[in-house]
């Protein structure tokens, strides 16, 4: 039982992880209507540029926050000069995904090209652990969680308070009526990159420290994890995603806890491609979002 | 009742739910054999979604249909098509890759090529069969005045061009009923005519047809019964010059 | 010619004749019948794995190097194609799982997830397929000749393959079948209404675009003599794509010029630049960006590729 309270303990650790990648992604889509795979690429650059300035002493929250904002306005580039231009010239969404598919390639090649590909680490972890209902986790963990924590809080603050936030979800509803309502759709479009392109900084940094080692491959093994859960909760709806990674966590943690260590990828897999075949609506979805899914 | 006197179509309570919405609640009607009959009414009242369920593009909710004496509810598209129930579709859907012949080459029913003996024996196999339906292709385009524009991509088509192909390729299957989807809409008044006409024709040769039209004078011409539905269920039914009298059709298009 | 340069060229031409069967596979799923089999490397991975465990011998033989499941000693004709048929599984397998109608962006997520899957799988259970580290010393063909021979001899079985699949490939792309195809892939909808069969057509074309992905696997393999899941990550799927992408969507002749370009040009040939630093693996990691950036272009400017698909004329003829 203990073994299993603390996988659970695990899951919500990385969970918290996920759920602030698949965020980020679920507002990705949301807004534009794209299956951004490079996003797992971008993960892994911020993962880098954070060991990068920690390696010269930086301040890590600093360094989270300079993250953050780097791959936010590198999102909103990639977005305004590739893909939005694509999408304006009626590229099909499969031919799309290839080219998310190959710029996440090129970029994760680029970065290994440049830095080799070696394991990295951000370094030892502080000793203290922190005991709660049975679960262990250390204090960088509970750091990242309540970090992750606060991201998704402040966005959803965003989305709700203010008046980005509600031209945001206007948009991302129903594009040409909130064009026709006087919102300049182009800059809340580059508003929401810049956010989600920020979220996936951070948890590109956030993957890189509870992976403890990590290489090239970091954003493209956890961006399917971030898909599963981002379709789980219901793809484009941001809370969705939050419960999404909290399940795909746990239920990662659990299957490895009691058999092979391997079988943690294949859980997320799983649950990716069962919810895209029984119910691509995922859990909160609304019937119209899944006909978005529907051919 | 003789066999030849049995309707070609017989659609008993059918019913097609979206969630609450019930865009089909409880239709039956039956076409005869080798004749035209119209589905008329106002716009929202179920005609498309009762035809996508009869044409096998949607599963019904419940009811039964029946089609040339058997029970075809529930049946794929494909299977209904090589049965004999052909539908077009409303907004025409032209395959954009092949050239127009091409589009009609496809439709060609029963074509050696397609079968595994075919594919493997090559040309050889299938080559004189695959002449003849070219022949008649050819035949078909030029009597829809688009004779030139065989090797012309489905994509480059104008609108009434590819409504044309859709048509045309429907009638390459040698359907026994035809489900057409406003057919005449986008056409020039002269083409409609000749389409018109070429029901006629081949009302006279023993096919049967299901018109769903917006234009009441090409009804009027053209069927001998007319179904009217409104908010899903069947109002009222007769021929058109009657039913422009009866006062429930009247309003039905005036409330909508 | 030495005799490093004389492999060297042997290698290339094995790995063009090989990638062009798999290339030809593909297209024929995506080109022609318009479905985006992201998880083609595994038929190519089924037709290699296939083939080695119906050559390797019982794993009893290879005890504490390499564990397996089946463990054969078939002929090199007959294991062939048993790899090819491990193939059409895979084929089928995957397009089972394609029946349901996604949008196509997702149902792309969902095959390069398949890819993922099928390799974590075979990664972590050692007793399956060797794990990781993959099966080693798999027989080829006229083992007991002179290398030389055999190398020669072997371009010459490939070349015969090639020769062969183009033919049967051919059958499957031309002519009123082909036109079907291409037919469900420009509406499926459409074409289910003019009595195609949807669902057994694609599962048909995922058995014989599964047959030449398994009989390329078998044939490299064979060849190489080794297999392990670094051979087939979901990236290998990419790189024919983008052959079949620049060559020319959907015609059988462009795929071709596009597969010599990409596989063998680009990546093969870049083995023949000079060693610009001390890191190996740095020149595959330029091949990959290269790739990507290939793939990214194409579609950016000329996504019907180099040679586009050809349009059948009748104005006066028949085909």
């Amino acid at each position: 039982m203990s073994l299993l309270i603390e996988a659970i303990g695990f899951g919500i650790a990385s969970g918290a992880v996920i759920a602030l990648g698949a965020v980020g992604f679920s507002v990705q889509f949301g807004m534009s209507n794209i299956l951004n795979i490079t996003y797992g690429a971008f993960m892994t650059l911020a993962a880098y540029l954070g060991l990068f300035m920690i390696d010269r002493n930086t301040n890590p929250w600093v360094a989270l926050a300079v993250t953050g904002v780097v791959i936010g306005l590198a999102s909103v580039v990639y977005h305004r000069l590739l893909l939005a231009p694509l999408v304006r010239r009626g590229t099909r969404a499969f031919s799309i995904v290839i080219v998310t598919v190959s710029a996440g390639i090129v970029l994760q090649y680029v970065i290994v090209a440049i830095v080799g590909p070696d394991t990295q680490t951000y370094g030892e972890q502080s000793g203290n652990t922190v005991h709660f209902l049975g679960m262990i986790l250390t204090a960088g963990q509970v750091t990242i969680i309540a970090l992750a924590v606060a991201l998704m809080l402040a966005l959803h603050l965003i989305l709700t308070r203010t008046t980005l936030g509600k031209a945001m979800r206007a948009t991302a509803s129903n594009r040409i009526l909130a064009q026709s309502c006087g919102i300049d759709t182009g800059r809340v479009s580059d508003a929401a990159w810049f956010l989600s392109g920020a979220l996936c900084g951070a948890a590109g940094v956030a993957l890189a420290i509870t992976t403890v080692s990590f290489d090239f491959t970091l954003g493209a093994v956890f961006l399917i994890p971030m898909i599963a859960a981002a379709v789980f909760g219901g793809i484009g709806q941001p809370y969705g995603a939050m419960l999404g990674g909290l399940a795909v966590g746990v239920a990662g943690e659990v299957v490895a806890a009691y058999s092979n260590p391997e079988y943690r990828e294949v859980v997320a897999f799983l649950i990716l491609i069962v919810i895209l075949l029984v119910r691509p609506r995922g859990l909160f979805g609304a019937a119209w979002a899944a006909r978005r899914l529907m051919a | 009742m003789s066999a030849q006197a049995q309707p070609i179509l017989e659609v008993q309570n059918l019913a097609k739910h979206f969630g609450g919405v019930h865009a089909v609640d409880g239709v039956s009607f039956t076409v005869g054999r080798g004749s035209i009959t119209g589905l008329i009414g106002p716009n929202g009242a179920g005609k498309s979604t009762a035809l996508n369920v009869i044409g096998g593009y949607l599963p019904p909710s419940s009811g039964t249909v029946r089609f040339d004496g058997v029970d075809v509810t529930g049946k794929p598209m494909h299977a209904l098509a090589r049965a004999g129930l052909v539908r077009t579709f409303q907004l025409a859907r032209v395959f954009g890759n092949l050239t127009a012949l091409e589009n009609l080459l496809v439709a060609a029913p029963r074509q050696r090529g397609e079968t595994a003996r075919g594919v493997l024996g090559g040309r050889a196999y299938w080559g004189s069969q695959e002449k003849e339906f070219v022949a008649e292709a050819k035949q078909l385009m030029k009597g829809f005045g688009m004779e030139g524009k065989e090797d012309e991509y489905g994509r480059n088509l104008s609108g009434g061009q590819k409504r044309a192909v859709e048509t045309m390729r429907a009638l390459m299957m040698k359907p026994k009923l035809l489900l057409l989807d406003e057919p005449m809409a986008g056409l020039s008044p002269s083409l409609s005519h000749q389409l018109e006409e070429m029901f006629l024709k081949l009302r006279d040769e023993g096919l049967s047809l299901l018109l769903v039209e917006h234009e009441l004078d090409t009804i009027e011409r053209v069927c001998s019964k007319v179904v009217v539905m409104a908010q899903g269920k069947v109002i009222s039914e007769g021929e058109m010059a009657e039913l422009r009298t009866r006062k429930n059709v009247q309003d039905a298009y005036v409330i909508g | 010619m030495t005799t490093g340069q004389e492999f060297y060229l042997v290698v290339l031409l094995v790995y063009l004749g090989t990638n062009l069967l798999a290339a030809w596979g593909l297209n024929l799923e995506f080109g022609v019948a318009g479905i985006a089999n992201l998880a083609y490397i595994v038929t190519i991975a089924a037709g290699a794995y296939t083939y080695a465990v119906c050559t390797l011998g019982p794993s009893s033989n290879h005890s504490g190097f390499q564990q397996y499941i089946g463990g054969y000693t078939l002929p090199f004709p007959v294991a062939v194609g048993a790899g090819a048929l491990g193939g059409v599984v895979a084929g089928v397998l995957i397009g089972i799982t394609g029946l349901k109608r996604l949008r196509p962006d997702y149902q792309a997520v969902v095959m390069l997830v398949i890819s993922l899957m099928a390799v974590t799988v075979v990664s972590a259970d050692q007793g399956l397929l060797n794990g990781n580290s993959g099966l080693a010393l798999i027989p080829g063909p006229f083992s007991d000749q002179d290398p030389e021979v055999f190398r020669w001899a072997y371009v010459g079985i490939v070349a015969l393959a090639c020769v062969a699949g183009f033919f049967v490939l051919r059958r499957f792309t031309t002519g009123p079948i082909g036109r079907t195809l291409r037919a469900m892939r420009d509406d499926e909808y459409a074409a289910a209404a003019v009595g195609k069969d949807i669902v057994l057509l694609r599962l048909m074309v995922q058995a014989v675009g599964g047959a030449f992905g398994g009989l390329s696997g078998a044939l490299l393999v064979a060849f190489i003599g080794g297999w392990n899941p670094g051979a087939w990550a979901y990236v290998e799927t990419l790189a024919l794509l983008t052959a079949v992408i620049v060559g020319g969507v959907g015609n059988d002749r462009g795929v071709t010029v596009g597969t010599f370009v990409i596989a063998t040009l680009l990546l093969q040939g870049l083995q023949f630049l000079p060693e610009i630093t001390a890191r190996e693996g740095l020149k595959q990691d330029l091949g990959w960006i290269l790739l990507g950036t290939l793939t990214i272009a194409f579609i950016w400017l000329r996504p019907q590729g180099i040679f586009p698909e050809r349009r059948p004329k009748y104005g006066g003829q028949s085909p």
